[in-house]
């Protein structure tokens, strides 16, 4: 008998001990999603998380038996409810929403007992997972979160069914998941894309991108990262590497040190904002088309060729442009953004100089860097007209022995001066500094542009071909007004470093050795190993489609797709297209459902019988679910008058007659199936009309 | 005409066993079925009664082996014996061979013993001193059994009871019965039963029993009821295959004994009890519940929805 209690222990042992793997795969999954949002959720929070985790490992392994009581966790809820209310005051909605919903999760991991619980925290779980992708929606995070979601579905079957092989709940969840897949793929296709209802987050991103004003003195080693900035797919043939300017920022404000973006402009683009008015330059000459997926940034500057102007309808509609020629979208980039632009790069930057321009580009500090202004006063004096005085100036950085370094040293007082005559080593911003001032105090309207410069080509066959620019390709330059062309683009950098403009940063740094030179695994370090950088290649490659055809798909790609699939946009085609989709849906579904459906449906005279059980059973006598028809059929004729049990006897006989006598033997069954039917059938309707009198008799009496 | 026959074997009986027309039906159920029948009852019901009136009736030879603690294999199966006339071993068999074997008290035996006549039961014949003997047919044998926790027996292992087809306990007699065996005892005395077929007869009866039909429907209701057995958790020896071949055969002889020539749910219902409670064991180790194993497994399986 000890024997036998043992082998009953041992199962039922072995079934808590499958649920509890389940339970222990649901905490590890909430810990790995609430980490993956490690920059929205709390620390307190993740701290919490952590500890339901632990407590179910505890009970996992044994070290613990008791769950924390239920007083404890309504404390514990409580003053987490206080905590977070007060953090989330100022945080704003969505940031208190998720941490409400880790923190949920986490108690509830902490107090689950019942299935129930159990299932409430996976269907939390998987909500979890949704607001993952409001911060995340990277491949690699897309791969996690499927993961994550399997793991659930998994943990989920573990749970409610802990006898059966795990083998076999493998099986079952990735058919179903395959099952599911095309019906995702067309929801994602053709469900409508509502633009998020919440506010994206805004401040946290504030380190990558570009800053809105630089001090080059005072840095002594550019930080540098080889994330990605943005990508552009030409239509055609690209710009060769000398033409890939990319602007962004224009700063017009200089004090001796710092050059930022002028107030004055600052307002105009507020006032533009607010009226939606254009900025729209008359460029003429050859164009580039081409497509851009910026990064998300938390700014709202954008990247293009020189003078550039946005196209397509989603374009003009999102992207303005100030009369600087910068473009910027209305909202700050919380998200990748796609948009579409077109660029004259020998555009004639004819445009009139207004005399706040004019004012704002000439303005420069009256005291510092006393060596500079004496030495442009000198050359002004020598070359009275404008290009030559340039020539000269730029003649400066040749003549000398500049040196293109990301090592300068820091120079805090006059950094000009130092620059100029002491130093005379520094980056694209020190040239840039130092030849708009220069040029300033010479009379010439001039300012700075910060933008990228270069990137990296990407051909592939058949495809068009893109470009991939990264953060360490950031650059500056000067522009300078001249009363025949207009604004005019020089590079001081390109001077002294031809190869920083024509091969990129990579190439000018090989002797310096700083490439990158903090960010040692960065695998744009690694070109020189062939499969590295194959491998590099492909994950970029691989990073660019997904955001092409996967992120970037929004109400107008699919407007597109429609589009290619019907022609033309008619309300009746769109309805056709709608009616198509719901049908094919329900096609898969009934893939599914219908063979099961006829498998459980039953035969005709199953379900005739069933008619005449049901007809009965809603006089009151319920069949006792095992009991068998001729029981039954006893039971009918005990209890109800001729007229009710009578055909209701008939019936009983041709069903047991035609489920379970041998049909094929002819010498029994005088009647064919199909008479038997109809003779069902018949006396189908006769118990009904019994059943009806009988309780009419019933009621006369009473 | 066979029928007829059938119904006068148990009119026979009922007159030596009063009131007990269902147990006397399931007997005959079970030799129809061609299987060894298990009675496990208190001493005074009426076992040997039973199997006696069983043998006479059906026309059987009939043989009965008291078990002890100390019978041994040779006892039941026979010996050789140095004949000095002869110069040779001669064969002596034992009270095993005949057609009907009425093992009594088969749980006092030591598991050796039992295991001898188990072993005889399943394959039909007896192997001795390297010789194999069939054993004659029909072959049966009627095994009685008193409850197991009564002192000085050996419980069947479960192994060794799946070979038995079907156990059936005899149970009190109503008041009526057993006041009209009183007076049939006090009256002319012992009743005498008369043979109301041959074995030609009989066996022509069981051949017709296995022809009973049995519809894919039915056999999907015997197929629930095994699956369920053994994906429930109430249950922790579930039904074996060759408890669902006993179940099939034993209905087959039931509906042939209630003169149908096709099984319908209530056949197999009413073999149920007999055929799976010895082959059930609970999960649970609440003795409570032990005696309605086969009545769980009944009321959860819905004979008609499929």
């Amino acid at each position: 008998m000890s024997n036998k209690q043992n082998l009953e222990s041992k199962k039922q042992h072995s079934l808590q001990s499958s649920k509890n793997i389940a339970l222990l795969l649901i905490a590890a999954t909430l810990v790995l999603i609430s980490f993956s949002l490690f920059s929205t959720v709390l620390t307190w929070i993740l701290l919490l998380v952590t500890c339901g985790t632990v407590i179910r490992g505890a009970i996992y392994f044994k070290y613990y038996k008791h769950l924390p009581s239920i007083r404890t966790l309504n404390l514990l809820a409580l003053l987490s409810i206080l905590g977070l209310i007060y953090s989330a005051l100022n945080a704003g909605l969505l940031f208190g929403m998720v941490n409400l919903l880790v923190l949920a999760c986490a108690l509830k991991l902490m107090q689950m007992r019942s299935q129930k619980d159990v299932y409430q925290l996976i269907i939390s779980l998987f909500f979890l997972i949704g607001c993952g992708f409001i911060f995340n929606q990277s491949i690699g995070f897309s791969l996690f979160y499927g993961l994550m979601s399997l793991v659930i579905l998994f943990s989920l079957a573990c749970y409610h069914a802990p006898s059966i092989a795990v083998q076999k709940h493998i099986k079952t969840i990735s058919v179903l998941s395959l099952q599911a897949f095309p019906i995702g793929l067309l929801m994602f296709l053709v469900l409508p894309q509502l633009s998020p209802l919440w506010h994206t987050p805004k401040a946290n991103g504030a380190s990558t991108g570009l800053s809105e004003q630089i001090t080059p003195g005072d840095i002594a080693a550019l930080s540098q990262s080889s994330e990605l900035a943005f990508r552009a797919t030409f239509e055609n043939i690209p710009p060769i590497a000398q033409q890939r300017y990319w602007r962004a920022i224009v700063m017009e404000d200089f004090d001796g040190k710092t050059w930022k973006v002028h107030q004055y402009r600052q307002k105009m683009r507020e006032l533009q904002l607010k009226t939606k008015q254009q900025f729209k330059p008359k460029l003429t000459g050859p164009y580039f088309d081409y497509t851009v997926i910026a990064e998300p940034t938390f700014q709202s500057w954008l990247f293009a060729l020189d003078l550039a102007q946005p196209t397509g309808p989603r374009g003009s509609r999102n992207i303005l442009q100030s009369s600087d020629f910068q473009l910027f979208s209305q909202q700050p980039l919380a998200n990748k953004f796609q948009y579409e632009v077109r660029s004259y790069p020998n555009a004639l930057s004819s445009q009139t100089l207004t005399l706040a321009d004019k004012r704002v580009n000439l303005q420069v500090p009256e005291q510092g860097n006393k060596k500079t202004r004496d030495w442009v006063s000198h050359l002004r004096s020598q070359f009275p007209d404008n290009p030559s005085f340039i020539q000269a100036i730029l003649r400066h950085f040749v003549d000398n022995p500049f040196v293109y370094t990301l090592r300068p040293e820091v120079m805090l007082v006059d950094p000009i001066d130092r620059f100029l005559f002491d130093n005379q080593a520094g980056f694209c911003s020190h040239y840039a500094s130092a030849l708009a001032y220069a040029l300033r105090l010479g009379g010439i309207p001039s300012r700075i542009v910060t933008g990228y410069q270069g990137g990296e080509l990407i051909t592939n066959p058949g495809d068009s071909a893109y470009l991939s620019v990264y953060q360490y390709d950031a650059h500056a330059w000067v522009e300078s007004w001249s009363d025949t062309t207009g604004w005019q683009r020089i590079d001081p950098t390109a001077l002294v470093s031809p190869d920083r403009i024509e091969y990129g940063l990579r190439q000018a740094m090989l002797e310096e050795g700083s490439f990158l030179a903090d960010s040692p695994f960065a695998l744009a370090r690694l070109t020189n190993i062939a499969w590295l950088n194959n491998i590099r290649l492909f994950l970029a490659d691989l990073d660019y489609n997904w955001s092409r055809w996967v992120l970037g798909f929004n109400s107008q790609t699919q407007r597109d797709l429609f589009k290619s699939i019907l022609g033309k946009l008619t309300p009746e085609r769109l309805s056709m297209l709608g009616l198509g989709i719901v049908l094919i849906i329900a096609l898969l579904l009934s893939l599914f459902f219908v063979p099961h459906w006829l498998q459980n449906r039953g035969s005709t005279t199953q379900r005739l019988y069933l008619k005449a059980l049901n007809a009965i059973e809603k006089t009151g006598t319920q069949r006792a679910t095992w009991q068998g028809p001729n029981a039954f059929n006893q039971q009918i004729n005990e209890h109800y008058p001729t007229i009710v049990s009578e055909p209701f006897t008939h019936i009983t006989q041709l069903y047991l007659r035609l489920s379970y006598q041998n049909i094929q033997d002819t010498s029994t069954s005088v009647l064919n199936v199909k008479q038997c039917h109809r003779m069902m059938r018949r006396y189908l309707t006769q118990l009904k009309t019994g059943l009806l009198k009988a309780d009419t008799n019933r009621i006369k009496r009473t | 005409m066979l029928h007829n026959k059938l119904a006068m074997a148990i009119e026979q009986s009922c007159q030596v066993l009063i009131g007990k027309q269902p147990q006397i039906k399931l007997a005959l159920t079970c030799l129809l079925a061609n299987g060894h029948l298990l009675i496990e009852d208190l001493p005074g019901m009426g076992k040997t009664t039973l199997s006696h009136t069983l043998a006479k009736v059906l026309g059987l030879e009939y043989s009965r082996i008291q078990f002890t603690s100390d019978l041994l294999p040779a006892d039941m199966l026979g010996i050789n014996i140095f004949d000095n006339n002869e110069q040779s071993f001669r064969f002596h068999p034992g009270p095993i061979f005949n057609q009907l074997v009425l093992a009594d008290e088969i749980n006092r035996a030591s598991p050796k013993t039992q295991s001898a006549l188990l072993e005889a039961m399943e394959e039909r014949q007896v192997s001795l001193d390297g010789e194999t003997r069939p054993l004659p047919s029909p072959f049966f044998v009627i095994g009685t059994q008193n409850p197991s926790h009564q002192s000085g027996t050996y419980p069947l292992p479960e192994s060794q009871l799946d070979r038995f087809l079907m156990r059936i306990q005899l149970g009190y007699p109503d008041k009526e019965a057993e006041k009209s065996m009183l007076k049939a005892q006090l009256g002319d005395g012992q009743h005498t039963v008369k043979t109301v077929m041959d074995i030609a007869e009989f066996i022509e009866l069981q051949v017709k029993a296995s022809q009973v039909h049995a519809s894919d429907e039915l056999l999907n209701y015997i197929l629930r009821l095994v699956t369920f057995s053994r994906e429930s958790n109430q249950f922790a020896n579930p039904l074996s295959p060759r408890a669902t071949k006993a179940l099939l055969s034993s209905a087959k002889a039931w509906a042939f004994i209630n003169n149908r020539d096709f099984l319908i749910p209530e056949d197999v219902q009413a073999v149920l009890s007999s055929v799976a409670e010895h082959r059930l064991r609970s999960a649970s180790s609440d003795f409570s519940t032990q005696g309605s194993l086969s009545k769980i497994l009944l009321e959860s399986i819905d004979p008609i929805a499929a």
